[in-house]
């Protein structure tokens, strides 16, 4: 084997042991005489393990549990009661939900409406009253679901005559919600805060920055805060218990 | 065959993907750099493999079987959220940490550098290599998972290695020659 014709495509395979076992054979040999052909493949050898320990522990993701497969398991036979009245109470809850569903007046989203829906649970109550509303798309239906399902929250709260804190955080195209020459709810927004002295609404410095690296001049609505960064932002409230919910 | 049977069946496949599950996690997030979305993209997974059983013929083929399936959602992650602003929000984060006393530690650290050299590999590289390096798959399996031909996985393969050893030169402390000086003197 002519060790200068040897391609890096034939060293990735004997370094991958896809080579059958004569030509392993020979790639050995030719190693031996040639210390070139030996450093490309420490290189090789050394890049395949360096990449094997970059993900060795990959980070585990914090921001909600892992779903235990069990959850998903086929019931056993012997489980058919607690089955049957699994279906019932499914059955009972999907009911009464559809009838409240029904009655409702409100045209949001629903994926949004019922995250709310579900912050406002008695329990989330009792246990933070902080919500951070993650905006980053720019879509107007999402921003004025956004709005009405933030503005029905607070409103609940208020009359419960209970403390909650809301930060709605624009980043991406969700910025625009909060530029003042492209946001179609500045008024809203300008009242909604007025109204509320416990909503805040807060822009990524991030995003901001990228667009006026492309020329873009951001000007923002009055009293709208900053945060370096919306990850940097949300990590911070949810590592202090608040309920993030991401239109 | 009776049902009670067929329902151990059942048991003794979840249990396989339950073992499965860290791997497909470790190559989702080697993919994405994410590990929200890593997270999702193995519940998917999970949820299609759970679903869609009878389509695996050969138990043998079970790991591949799965990993083709994340490569599904993968691409159809990448379908739906076209518009998103996903990739945004990494480089935020990317921004966000670079400038923490912990991230420059990290940064000098062989994992950050090499995660770092990995996530800059375009996706088709980033997926033969991961494919290859982290599951061991041979090349035949990896052309099988990706739906490619094998001539492409060893193409793809050779440039991302190719890549990453530049990247990693380029990424590589830059007081390595200050070190070699001190060492001299010594």
């Amino acid at each position: 084997m002519n060790t200068q014709n040897i391609s890096d495509e034939l060293l990735n395979s004997f370094v991958d042991s896809e080579l059958a076992l004569d030509e392993t054979g020979e790639m050995f040999s030719a190693i031996g005489r040639d210390d070139a052909l030996k450093e490309r493949v420490c290189e090789l050898r050394g890049l395949k393990e360096m990449v094997q320990h970059a993900y060795h522990q990959p980070p585990i993701n914090k921001m909600s549990p892992i779903k235990k497969l069990s959850a998903w398991r086929i019931p056993q036979i012997q489980n058919m009661p607690r089955l049957a009245t699994c279906m019932l109470m499914l059955l009972l809850g999907w009911g009464s939900g559809w009838i409240m569903f029904a009655g409702s007046q409100s045209m949001g989203d629903p994926k949004l409406a019922h995250l709310l829906e579900s912050a406002q649970s008695n329990d989330l109550i009792e246990k933070s009253g902080n919500i951070i509303v993650h905006v980053s798309n720019s879509n107007p239906v999402r921003l004025k679901t956004a709005l009405d399902e933030t503005e029905n929250l607070l409103g609940s709260y208020k009359r419960a005559n209970r403390q909650v804190n809301v930060e709605i955080i624009a980043n991406g195209s969700g910025l625009d919600l909060l530029r003042s020459d492209v946001s179609p709810y500045a008024k809203r927004i300008a009242m909604m805060k007025a109204k509320y002295p416990n909503l805040d609404f807060l822009a990524c410095r991030q995003t901001i920055n990228k667009l006026q690296k492309q020329g873009i001049i951001v000007k923002l609505l009055p009293h709208t805060g900053f945060a370096n960064s919306a990850v940097e932002e949300i990590d911070k409230r949810l590592h202090q218990g608040w309920d993030y919910v991401r239109v | 065959m009776n049902i009670l049977s067929l329902f151990c069946g059942a048991d003794d496949f979840q249990e396989q993907l339950e073992k499965i599950r860290p791997k497909l996690y470790r190559v989702a997030y080697s993919w994405s750099h994410n590990a929200a979305l890593a997270d999702d993209l193995v519940q998917e997974t999970l949820v299609k493999a759970l679903k869609n059983t009878r389509q695996l013929r050969d138990p043998a083929l079970l790991n591949s079987w799965v990993f083709s399936i994340l490569t599904n959602c993968w691409r159809d992650h990448f379908r739906q959220h076209r518009e998103m602003e996903d990739i945004d929000e990494l480089e935020d984060y990317r921004c966000a940490t670079h400038s923490t006393p912990e991230d420059d530690h990290s940064q000098s650290q062989i994992v950050s550098r090499v995660r770092d050299a990995v996530a800059q590999l375009p996706i088709g590289q980033r997926q033969v290599l991961t494919l290859v390096d982290l599951e061991g798959f041979p090349y035949l399996e990896v052309a099988t998972i990706l739906a490619i031909p094998i001539g492409t996985v060893m193409s793809r393969l050779c440039r991302a290695r190719q890549a990453l050893k530049t990247l990693l030169m380029e990424l590589a402390p830059q007081h390595s020659a200050q070190a070699r000086q001190i060492r001299r003197v010594v």
